[in-house]
């Protein structure tokens, strides 16, 4: 696997200027962290993101020993908040 | 009556949503509960940090989001058998206050089988594990909105 698209959404997305993918080479073998690190140093602005970022491998959240498979459909972006209001305790 | 004729609708659209067709769709001729969770957006926050709010932007990972709907809807349907329609539904896009943004609706022979609860839990998941977000544009700036929740294998 030299050569992985990786999907962002919210706040990557912005901080990426817009960009709705970035590309990223990485070893044979590499694992959810590797793809983390790489892409941490590869756009420092993402830096931050990386440490509290959800991935995802197919369509199904993916951990940081899971392995990347060939040709995955891969997608990061952070926790996610749908619905229409703060999760607030009282 | 088997699961497979029950109707089961989820989706992610930039349509705004109706109510009433949501429910018919969720209907069946043996149906006498329906239990209709839509949250909106809110103008104003008075708990808390108290703020206004000129209108949210809402974002999906639209073909994961609806499998994780998908999902959502088992759940329910594994938690409580009785239920017969579920609908899921995100509008997404910009959106002002007083817009529903999101539909849970479930439907049941009576009101006493957990269609309450399994309207909420439908809303709480959805709040867990579909990969929707939402940016706040208020009069001093915009901020994303991120969750707290992370999903652990197998969700």
């Amino acid at each position: 696997m030299p050569h992985v698209k990786v999907l962002v959404f919210a706040t990557l997305r912005e901080r990426l200027g817009g960009a709705r993918e970035i590309e990223i080479e990485l070893p044979p073998g590499a694992t959810v962290r590797d793809l983390k690190e790489r892409i941490a140093q590869t756009y420092p602005v993402l830096a931050e993101n990386m440490k509290s970022v959800l991935t995802t491998i197919n369509r199904e959240y993916a951990f940081d020993e899971t392995v990347l498979p060939d040709g995955a459909e891969l997608a990061m972006f952070p926790p996610v908040s749908g619905g229409a209001f703060h999760l607030q305790q009282p | 009556m088997e699961t497979d004729a029950l109707p089961t609708l989820f989706a992610i659209t930039e349509d705004e949503l109706d109510l009433n067709a949501l429910l018919e769709a969720i209907t069946l001729p043996t149906t006498g509960a329906a239990a209709i969770f839509t949250g909106m957006v809110r103008g104003y926050t008075e708990s808390g940090q108290a703020h206004q709010t000129l209108y949210l932007e809402y974002e999906a990972y639209r073909p994961m989001a609806e499998a994780k709907m998908k999902q959502v809807a088992e759940e329910i349907r594994a938690r409580w058998p009785s239920i017969q329609g579920i609908a899921i539904v995100q509008r997404i896009g910009r959106l002002y206050p007083r817009t529903p943004t999101v539909l849970i609706a479930c439907t049941a022979a009576h009101r006493n089988t957990g269609v309450f609860d399994a309207a909420r839990y439908g809303i709480d998941r959805l709040k867990e594990i579909v990969p929707i977000w939402k940016k706040e544009v208020g009069p001093d700036g915009e901020e994303w909105v991120e969750g707290e929740y992370f999903p652990r294998p197998g969700e």
